[in-house]
Order: structure tokens, then sequence, then C-alpha cells
């Protein structure tokens, strides 16, 4: 240690020691001298001879030095200084390599944080690894309760998986204490009617059992959290609120603590507020408001019965655990397996007895998120092609460096020459391109900030309380550190092997003008395969780009079955606001006449699923036939006119059918297919399978064509059914979506429409307000991002391989002036010049397209997933994007080929 | 003989053993392990400093400026005790290594 200070303290005060040995040495001289000269012999003579025996002083000195350690690091310092000195008088050079990695460092930073968020990134809690995910799947689509279908955890088409298990069941996990510390679980409320003082609001809202935020391990910012005295049967009503509501609604967390609310009009009590940053168990949903499982029976959800709470066959419980320190999830798995499956065939009656559910313990450390299995792949799509960007930017430094290596022979050679060890300079001209690399690398994070906040925008696409918090951390940092480093020695090597091998005397005589006459015509090998290996790359991109939007095309020009041009769509609930049972119905019919009476509306409905708006199945027979999944959708009157659904055959439910006496219904033209073997309909009775409708059943009256109920335009036709709003399939009136067909602009309209709700109920919140074309759009909100993040990228990658083929022609143009000028001399006239020059680029062109289009023919199967109607190998677009690539290939040639023609033979010939 | 010929290590442990005698410059060490060998051992400059420069980093010798006898200003180094200890070691570990060469060379 005291060593380690003393060679600090020579670092510190190096100049005075070196001053010292200096001293010494002459010293040293001196006596020795003096001695010579006593024992005979001149002054000189003895000079003379005390330097020969003392060697080479400045070697001394530097050994001397070297006792000291410091000599790697001071060589490190001087190569540094010569790199920026280096950097600094080559001011075009260094800041094309610097943007264009900058550029590739930046994107490639940015998309790996959003990785980071989303894939890599554990919850904000106590000991995230210790949490487990309880799951169960079959091989069949069952619904029983309210199965989540998020599926992400099986290999796809093996069968349909979630973690919803019922209350019955979760006590039975519950009761497994030594290999859990705590079994807990959540169900989304969804988004609530919530009231504090005199605003309204609309609250997205969770019920939490009550061991949930100690078995998280999150401790409050204010208050106390729910524990399990709040969650049982009658207890006092309390809720948790996050701390973002809290400030929102009460200006800090300790002001909301204790404050009375109401929730879907009910009373509550805030006890407590979650940390910020807890985004709950899944987040992707980062509830507002917590409160106690037990809430689900007062508050009344729609489809959910009171005796459902303790009903085996209800699922409706998600599901997770903390594992007790020591227990894996393996043992976890090997004890519930069993167990679960013959707790399955005691209790459960309803289910497929050939298909009961089997159970699997799942990593739970990033929670349940959902985020993660819509986002997972198209990100790693978007990793690899920003990597290829990466790979063509460091190409094209590469190449660079090549060219201007070729440039410094004669100052390397030189250095050779004056006894420079070939790995010192290997050593300083990697040291240059890393210094490049890093200056890339940092101006790269200036890059990814902006690219961050503009892919959150993306794919955001206006959600107000979107979730995702990408950000750089520590852990993104040392990526683009690690990636800048990695980059810099990638690009910097093999000009530095190729630099050092010089022969030297040849490049010593070369003149410090005339260039390379030695390593003969065109361009080196290495420098023409990474010209190529860019042409290529960008092909793939470019294939790549063109496919997706290719696909967007596509995905907008489906047929919807309906006219999504001019509408608008917003939610009321007015069972949330406090209106009941028969009242509601006529309070939603009212308001539809009060909407259609507007100024520039022609025609108005609700119904309680929005075309493309999401889906909800429901066993439905026909004629007593044994009940299948169908889509069922309440609707108002004039539903069909107004999204302008054509109907095939009988009428349309209008305002008479909605009086719930006679019961109507309308089918699609699928339902008809599927369900009825092409059969004529009309008059046929459907019946409902929910548990509050056991007997509920309508008849056929009129057959509407295929219109899209789905979650998103690539959804299939399905059977759908179409009933009275007033008809009680789901025991009652949830939200209800509106639909206002307008003459111009539907936004226009949207003034008139708060006001009219304001009239008809002021503690009524209009929520989801936006145009159909919007609601539609933000379902292939991810084929947008990817056509539009791939054309980008497509463009950067072809203005980084022209940028680099343009600089290497460019050199190559210069270093054959000469010989060029012979030609020119000897008659060649100047289109073959161009000819040659433009024939060189497209042979390098030709060659990276054969190769990139074989890469892509195979690459583009990646994609696949995310194409729609589109084939990997579509024709049209591997033919644009040769054709791209082809144009500008020839643009980044034409112009050193124009330079090349503009020769003045004369001058170039008196150059040699 | 050179420095540079020497096994390795005795050329700082004759440099701690010409000290231990008392504070020297580094061109007196020089003169005395050349008198004393009677001049088999020419210790060249270009391994005399570096070498004081190693001990010194160890921390076995200290330096400060002096004047010496020529009346020139000079660097004087003196062993400290780290040096002794260091010393008597290298004694030990030299001692038993000629014993041992002596016996190969004999048998």
């Amino acid at each position: 240690m005291n060593t380690f200070f003393r060679k600090l303290a020579w670092l510190a005060h190096r100049r005075d020691r070196e001053a010292e040995l200096r001293a010494e040495l002459e010293f040293h001289l001196g006596e020795e001298s003096e001695e010579r000269m006593s024992g005979g012999g001149s002054p000189a003579e003895a000079r003379l001879e005390a330097r020969r025996e003392l060697g080479n002083v400045a070697r001394v000195a530097e050994e001397t030095r070297a006792a000291w350690g410091w000599t790697l690091a001071e060589q490190f310092a001087q190569d540094l200084r010569y790199a920026v000195r280096n950097m600094a008088s080559n001011k075009a050079f260094s800041a094309l390599a610097i943007l264009s990695l900058a550029l590739g460092i930046g994107a490639n930073t940015a998309i790996f944080s959003f990785m980071d968020s989303i894939l890599l990134r554990s919850l904000p809690v106590d000991h995230p690894e210790r949490l487990v995910i309880l799951s169960s799947w079959t091989k069949e689509n069952e619904v029983h309760g309210m199965n989540l279908h998020d599926d992400s955890f099986l290999p796809s088409g093996t069968g349909y998986g979630d973690s919803v298990f019922s209350y019955a069941a979760f006590a039975m996990f519950q009761s497994n204490d030594r290999l859990f510390s705590d079994v807990f679980g959540y169900q989304g409320a969804g988004d609530l009617h919530f009231a504090a003082g005199d605003r309204a609001d609309i609250a997205k809202t969770e019920y939490v059992t009550g061991n949930y935020f100690q078995a998280l391990g999150v401790p409050p910012v204010a208050g106390r959290l729910i524990t399990r005295e709040d969650d049982r049967a009658g207890a006092p009503a309390v809720a948790v609120i996050s701390d973002a509501l809290s400030r929102l609604r009460f200006g800090s967390a300790e002001n909301a603590t204790g404050k009375p609310v109401s929730i879907n009009r009910r009373p509550f009590t805030v006890i407590g507020v979650a940390p910020p940053g807890f985004f709950g168990a899944d987040p992707g949903i980062a509830p507002d408001v917590y409160i106690p499982l037990h809430a689900i029976e007062t508050l009344a959800r729609a489809g959910f019965a009171k005796q459902s709470f303790n009903d085996p066959n209800t699922e409706w419980v998600v599901t997770m655990a903390r594992l007790r320190p020591g227990v894996s999830r393996e043992q976890a798995q090997e004890v519930l397996a069993p167990q679960f499956a013959e707790w399955m065939r005691t209790v459960n009656t309803e289910r497929n007895r050939a298909d009961l559910p089997r159970f699997v313990v799942r990593d739970g450390r990033a929670g349940l998120n959902g985020l993660r299995y819509q986002y997972s792949r198209p990100l790693t799509i978007l990793l690899i092609l920003v990597g290829l960007i990466l790979i063509l930017a460091c190409a094209n430094i590469a190449n660079l460096l090549l060219a201007r290596s070729t440039a410094r022979r004669r100052e390397i050679a030189v250095r050779l020459g004056i006894g420079a060890g070939r790995s010192r300079l290997v050593r300083q001209l990697l040291t240059e391109s890393v210094l490049l690399a890093s200056t890339g690398g940092a101006s790269g994070i200036l890059f990814a900030i902006w690219g961050i906040n503009f892919l959150t925008a993306l794919i955001g696409n206006g959600q107000e309380n979107f979730t995702l918090h990408a950000g750089l951390n520590w852990r993104v940092l040392a990526a683009t550190a690690g990636l800048a480093i990695a980059t810099g020695l990638l690009f910097g090597v093999s000009p530095a092997l190729q630099a050092t091998r010089v022969d030297l005397l040849p490049a010593l005589k070369e003149s410090r003008i005339g260039g390379g006459t030695a390593r003969g015509r065109g361009i080196g090998s290495i420098s023409r395969g990474l010209l190529v290996l860019q042409m290529a790359l960008s092909l793939v991109i470019l294939v790549t780009a063109g496919l997706f939007v290719r696909t967007l095309n596509k995905l907008e020009s489906i047929q919807l079955g309906f006219n999504r041009e001019n509408v608008l769509t917003f939610s009321l609930n007015a069972t949330q606001a406090g209106h009941r049972d028969a009242e509601v119905y006529d309070f939603y019919g009212k308001l539809r006449d009060r909407f259609a009476g507007i100024p520039g509306v022609r025609g108005a409905s609700f119904s309680d699923l929005r075309l493309v708006g999401g889906r909800m199945f429901t066993g439905v027979s026909v004629g007593g036939d044994k009940p299948r999944a169908s889509l069922v959708v309440s609707v108002g009157p004039d539903f069909l006119s107004t999204m302008q659904i054509p109907l095939r055959l009988g009428r349309e439910l209008g305002l008479h059918d909605m009086a719930p006496s006679h019961p109507a219904a309308m089918v699609n033209q699928e339902f008809v297919k599927l369900r009825m073997g092409g059969q004529n309909p009309l008059g046929q009775l459907v019946s409902f399978g929910s548990a509050s409708c056991a007997k509920c059943s309508a008849e056929i009256v009129g057959v509407s064509g295929n219109a899209m109920v789905g979650r998103d335009v690539t959804d299939e036709f399905r059977p759908v059914v179409y009933v009275p709003y007033t008809m009680k399939v789901w025991g009652g009136l949830r939200d209800m979506y509106y639909e206002l067909r307008t003459v111009g602009s539907p936004m226009a309209v949207a003034g008139a429409v708060r006001e009219l709700v304001r009239e008809a109920d002021p503690r009524l919140p209009v929520s989801d307000l936006q145009t159909q074309s919007a609601l539609i759009d933000g379902t292939i909100n991810r084929e947008v991002i990817f056509a539009r993040l791939c054309s980008g990228f497509a463009v950067l990658a072809l203005v980084i391989a022209c940028v680099g083929l343009y600089g290497s022609m460019s050199y190559n143009v210069a270093r054959r002036t000469g010989e060029i000028g012979i030609r020119m001399a000897l008659g060649a006239p100047r289109r073959s010049v161009i000819r040659m020059v433009l024939g060189e680029v497209l042979l390098l062109a030709g060659l990276g397209l054969a190769i990139g289009l074989s890469a892509a023919l195979v690459g583009s199967k990646l994609v696949k997933s995310f194409l729609y109607q589109t084939e990997p190998h579509d024709p049209l677009t591997m033919a644009v994007a040769a054709a791209s690539l082809v144009v500008a290939a020839i643009l980044a040639g034409y112009l050193p080929a124009r330079s090349a023609a503009n020769i003045d033979p004369m001058s170039a010939l008196r150059h040699e | 003989m050179d420095g540079n010929e020497l096994l390795p290590g005795t050329l700082e442990m004759m440099i701690l053993k010409t000290l231990s005698r008392g504070p020297k410059h580094g061109y007196g060490i020089a003169q005395h392990i050349r008198g004393v060998s009677e001049e088999a051992l020419k210790i060249g400059e270009g391994s005399l400093y570096p070498a004081l420069q190693r001990i010194f980093v160890n921390g076995w010798v200290e330096a400060e400026w002096g004047v010496s006898e020529t009346n020139r200003k000079v660097r004087i180094y003196k062993l400290t005790a780290a040096g002794r200890k260091r010393l008597a070691n290298e004694r030990r570990t030299f001692d038993a290594m000629v014993l041992a060469i002596g016996k190969v060379m004999e048998a």
C-alpha cells in the first residue's frame, strides 16, 4: 500500500522527479570524467568515455521511470494526446465518423433502454427474485369467469393459459405455507367513477388481497397500506391510492390520507398512498386506486354475482406468490402440480374432464407483464435492425480508417524506421479508433435521449397514463459504453494491423503527395469486402422496411364491414355515476335522442362494445343446441344504420325493440354460416348461457353483413349476436360507447357532446372521446411504429452506406489521378472514365445485392409473424429495395466519377 | 562484469549492503562496489539507477539532497529499517543459494 502511495506521489511530482534524476546522472557523468582527467587524458576524451559508459542517458531515464510502473499509463496519455491532435487535424473525417457512430450507437441505446424497461427490469419491490406467478393452461379455450389468456408463457399453438384462479383455489394455494411466505392476488376493477370533494373522474382501480402490499414488500409513503384486516366481508371500506393520484387530487400524499372519497358512488376512506414508481404487479396496468378484494361484493360488478366469490368454477383471482427463502420454483412446482390436479378433479364440476388445466409455476420477478408479451418480439427485431446499422457504421469507419492509414503509410514507415515497436504502433492506432468510438458513443447518448422520447410518444400513441418508463440507467449506459469500446476495437483492429504491415523501403521512397504507386490500382480487398457488406446489409434493412410498409398498407385497406370515417365515439358510465336499474336504460336512450339532435350529427347509437375496440365471448346456443362462444353486443336503436353496416336480411333493431317485453336479436352472416349451416335464421331463438341470464332468449329478426368486432383490424369475422341494450345478458348495464355519425369532422361536435352530458348529469365524466378512425389506427399502432421506424432505419442505412461508398470512391479516384491522366492523355474520352468508375461502383453494388438478397430471403422469415397478407419474399418489395439500392449507389458513385472525368491530363502527368 | 550480467537481485543486495555502512550517493555506491570487488564488478550507471529507483519505490532507502565531497549538489541515499530487514533476508537467501550451487558444482 505504501508502495502504491509512493508511486502516486511520484506521479504527482513527475516533472520534478525527472529533473532530479537528470541532475543525478549529470553529477555521475561529471564525477566520472573528472576522475578520468585526473588519471590522464584530455577532457573531451574523458567525457566521451564517460558518456559511452553511461550509455544512452534517455534510456537510463526511461528504465528508471519504468521502476515506478507508470509506463503504460504514460504511453496511454501520449497516445490519447496524439489521437486528439489527429482528430482535430482531420475535422471532416472525424465529424463524419463520429456522426455515423453517434447515430448507430444512439439508435442501439434507445432500443436497448426499451428492452431494459420492458423485458429486463424487475418489479420495484423487495426481493423480486422470490416472486412467482401461479398459472394453468388447457388445450381448448374455455371461459370460466375472467380468464386473461395471456398465453405468452406457452409455446404458440399449444394451448390457452392464464394466471387466474377461483378464490377457492387461491385459498388452497395459501395453505402451502411451507413453500410460500405469501400467496397474494388481484383483479382489475376497471375504470371506476372516483369522486373526491365535488370533482368526479375515472380512476383505474384494482382489487387486491389483504396481503398484497405486505407480500410485495412495498412501504407506504403516507398512511398505511391494505392489510388482511381490511380484506374481509363487512370490514370498513378503505382504499389506497397511487402517489400520482394523491398529488393530482389532494396536493400531496399526506393530504390524501384519511380523506373520504366515493368509488362508484360508494363511500371509501383513503388510508394511505403507495410509493411513487410502484405500478402494481403488472407494470403495464398501473392502477390509480387499490381496494380490498372483498370490496368486489359491494361494488357490484357486471358479470360477477355475489355467489361467484367462493364458487370454485368462477376463476377471477390473478395469483402470485412469494417463495420462502431456500425454496426453489421447481420445488413449488413439484408439490403444487399434483395437489392442484387432485383439487381440480374433486372440486370442479364444470370443466371438460379430458382437458383439466395443467399447473405451472412461472418466474414472477418482472410481474405479470402484458407489455412484455406485446413488445418482446418486436423489440428484438428492432434491436437486430439497429445492430445491423451499427455494423454498417463500423464498416464505414473501418473503411475511412483504412483509406487514411494508406495515406499515413509514410508516417508509419518513418516511425517503424526509427525503431517504434509494431505492437506499440497498433496500440496507438487503436487508441485513436477507440477515442473516435467513445466520442461517437457520448454523442450517441444525446441521440438516444431524443430517440427514447420519440419512441415513447410513438408507442404510447397518445395514451393518457402510459406506464412504460424507458430511460437511461446504469445498465443502459454500461451497455452503451461497452458498445462504444467494442466498436472502436472492431473497426480499428484490421486497419491498424494493415497499416503497420508496411514494407519500409518502398513506403519511405514514396513521394509525399503522389501517394501509393506501390500498391497498384484500386482499393484494397478488405475495403471492397466492407463496401459489399454494407450494400448487402442496407438491402436487408431496406427489404425489412419495405415488408412493414406493405403490411401497413394492407392493414389500412382492410374491409372492416362498416364506414369508419366521420364517426365520433366516447364512453359514458351512468351506473357508476349513480343511475340505477330501469332509470339507466331511459337515461341512455334519452341521451342518444339528444345527441342525434346536435346539428351536424346524422345518426346516433350506442353499444357496450366498440367495433374494433375489444371483444368478449359469451356462450350462445341456437334453438337449444350446445352453447358455443360467440360475441354478444348490446346495442341501442339504429346501430347498423349509424355504423353503416349493411343489412342482409330482415330488419334492424329499432326503437320499439328496446322494450324488454318481446326480445329480438340480429346476427351477422358469419353466425348464420357457422352456427346455422346457412339456413334461414329469421324467427329462430338464440339463448345466452351467462349466470345472470340463464333463461334469456331472443328471436332473430335480422341478419347484418360482417363487421369487425374484435381486438384489432386483423381479427377475423366471428359469429356476432346483436341484442337490445335493455336485455340483461350481463346482469346489468356497464359503460356504454356512443357512436355519432357526423356530416363533417367528428371532433367538431365534441364540445356539444360534453355540454349535453353536463346538462344531463354534471357528475358524469365523458371518457375515451375519439374518432372511430383514431381508435382503429390505435389497434395497428405496432405496425405503424414498425413501418415508420424501419423506413427511418432504411434511409439511415442507405445514407451511411452511400457515404462510405462515396468516400471510398473519391479516395480511390484521387489516388488514381496519375493513371487516369495517362488514360486521358492517350485518348480515353471522359465518358469512358465515368463508365470505368461507375462500373466499379455497380460491380460492388451488384455483389452486395446478390448477397443481400439471399440474406434477406432467409432473414425475412424472422419477421413473418409481423406481416399481414405479405409474403416474406414479396417480389415487389425485393425489387423496389434492390432498385433503390442501385440508384443510391449510382448517385454516390457519380460525384467521384465526374471528378475523375474532370482530371486535367496535363497537370495529372506533371504531378508524377 | 556489468550489473546486467549479475544474478537477478544481487545488484540490489549489494547496493543495500553498501548503504548499510552509511549514506552514499549513486556515484559513491558504484565506486565502492568497484573498489571492494577489486575492479571485478563495474556497475554501469545504466543498471545502477534503475536498481536504485526500484529499491526506493519499495521504501528500502530514503533519499535527500546533499553536497558531495567535490562540493556538488547530489542525492544521497540512506538505508531504512525496512531496508535493513530486506538486506538480512536477501543475505540469507543468497548464502543458501551459493551453498547449494557450490554443492552442485563440486559433486
